[in-house]
């Protein structure tokens, strides 16, 4: 019988120590989440994404506005995912460099404005938590984060960029120039349909 | 008289439309907590209580915890995440990223994972964001069929450049950080 009892008292502990850590998170984040994202919410809204789009086609035609400003308005005005539609106003072949772009700012955006991505939060605040167990202030990571993230994605940008133009001229060489270019041609898109339908299929 | 009425009916639908708008925010936000976050945090909160309860977080703490507190650990792990087909598999919903980064986070506040390592960190567990999703965000972009073809395999292949990249840059970026811990 008392061993059945510890057993019982070990099994409700251990989710006792879940709760403790519930009410941590819900009390240390929660409120100041809310006020923050509340405020810049009604900033998006009072700003309207009709002037983003805006600002948008001016930013398609230079590198540094096309994978720098453009991927952080289009995370920090429409968030994710609603962010990618930005792409639209890119020609194709910007298009893949751009979403990389602005899909790896989904992160490191959150430790100044959560209210981009509210529902990854805890790639950064799980880290965070950390710190701030230590005593530690999180302005200093937070604002390192956002900068090495915004140079992150730009270098995303140009690599995408160069390797989509080299996947390009390859797909569009005419056919039969040898056997090497030919398997070359068809060797790209066999990775692409592994790709696409690990991806569409995660999606569903 | 008339000039007046209909200055104040302009004032009054102005802040009206402001305050509905703030109000729209605020509910926006509500709506987000409780959809997404709280749920989240209840996930998180089971995981770490079993994994501090059962002692499954010592092995962590000998395993993940050697790994991430040095940069060649660090580069090792973006390699992993940003291999062209486990980063597809590793992106949905960012939740393997936030489950690793929470771990990371407890062993940071154990004191078994230098402060400074936050920043590589948070590159190395996540060189696949997104990595899931290409197809979809090519779509919202307005891509054509051709583009996705080649859009997919080029991000990918990117990954493997840019991700453990990240993390170097992130690394040099941290010097300096929390340095008087």
């Amino acid at each position: 019988m008392e061993i059945a009892a510890r057993i019982a008292e070990g099994f409700i502990g251990m989710f006792q120590r879940g709760g403790t850590q519930f009410v941590g998170l819900v009390t240390g984040i929660i409120p100041l989440l809310i006020v923050l994202m509340t405020a810049v919410n009604a900033l998006v809204r009072l700003i309207g994404p009709e002037r983003i789009d805006k600002v948008a086609m001016i930013s398609s035609r230079n590198v540094l506005l096309r994978y720098l400003v453009l991927p952080f308005l289009a995370v920090f005005f429409l968030t994710n995912p609603m962010a990618y539609t930005m792409g639209r106003f890119l020609p194709e072949k910007q298009k893949p460099a751009f979403y990389d772009a602005a899909v790896s700012f989904v992160h490191p955006i959150l430790g100044l404005f959560p209210h981009a991505n509210p529902g990854e939060i805890f790639v950064w605040a799980g880290i965070a938590a950390g710190i701030t167990k230590l005593g530690l202030g999180l302005g200093d990571l937070a604002i390192r984060y956002f900068l090495v993230g915004l140079l992150v994605i730009f270098i995303r940008g140009l690599v995408t960029e160069r390797i989509t133009a080299i996947m390009w001229a390859r797909r569009s060489a005419p056919e039969g120039q040898g056997e090497e270019a030919t398997s070359a041609t068809e060797a790209a898109p066999a990775v692409e349909t592994g790709g696409a339908a690990f991806a569409s299929g995660e999606e569903a | 008289m008339q000039a007046v009425a209909r200055g104040l009916e302009a004032i009054g639908r102005a802040v009206g439309n402001v305050v509905g708008i703030l109000y729209q925010a605020g509910r926006d936000t509500i709506d987000q907590v409780i959809r997404n976050i709280l749920p989240f945090m209840a996930f998180i909160s089971m995981i770490i209580g079993i994994i501090l309860y059962t002692g499954i977080g010592n092995i962590i703490a000998h395993t993940l915890s050697p790994l991430a507190s040095n940069i060649f650990g660090l580069l090792l792990m973006s390699v992993i995440c940003a291999i062209p087909i486990l980063s597809p598999l590793l992106g949905p919903g960012a939740v393997i990223a936030q489950v690793v980064g929470t771990l990371l986070g407890v062993e940071i506040g154990l004191g078994h994972i230098p402060p400074q390592y936050a920043l590589p960190a948070l590159f190395a567990i996540n060189p696949q964001v997104g990595c899931d999703f290409i197809p979809v965000g090519l779509a919202l972009g307005e891509a054509e069929p051709e583009t996705t073809e080649i859009g997919v395999p080029a991000v990918l292949m990117s990954r493997l450049i840019t991700g453990p990249l990240a993390v170097v840059i992130a690394y040099l970026a941290s010097f300096g950080m929390y340095a008087g811990h």
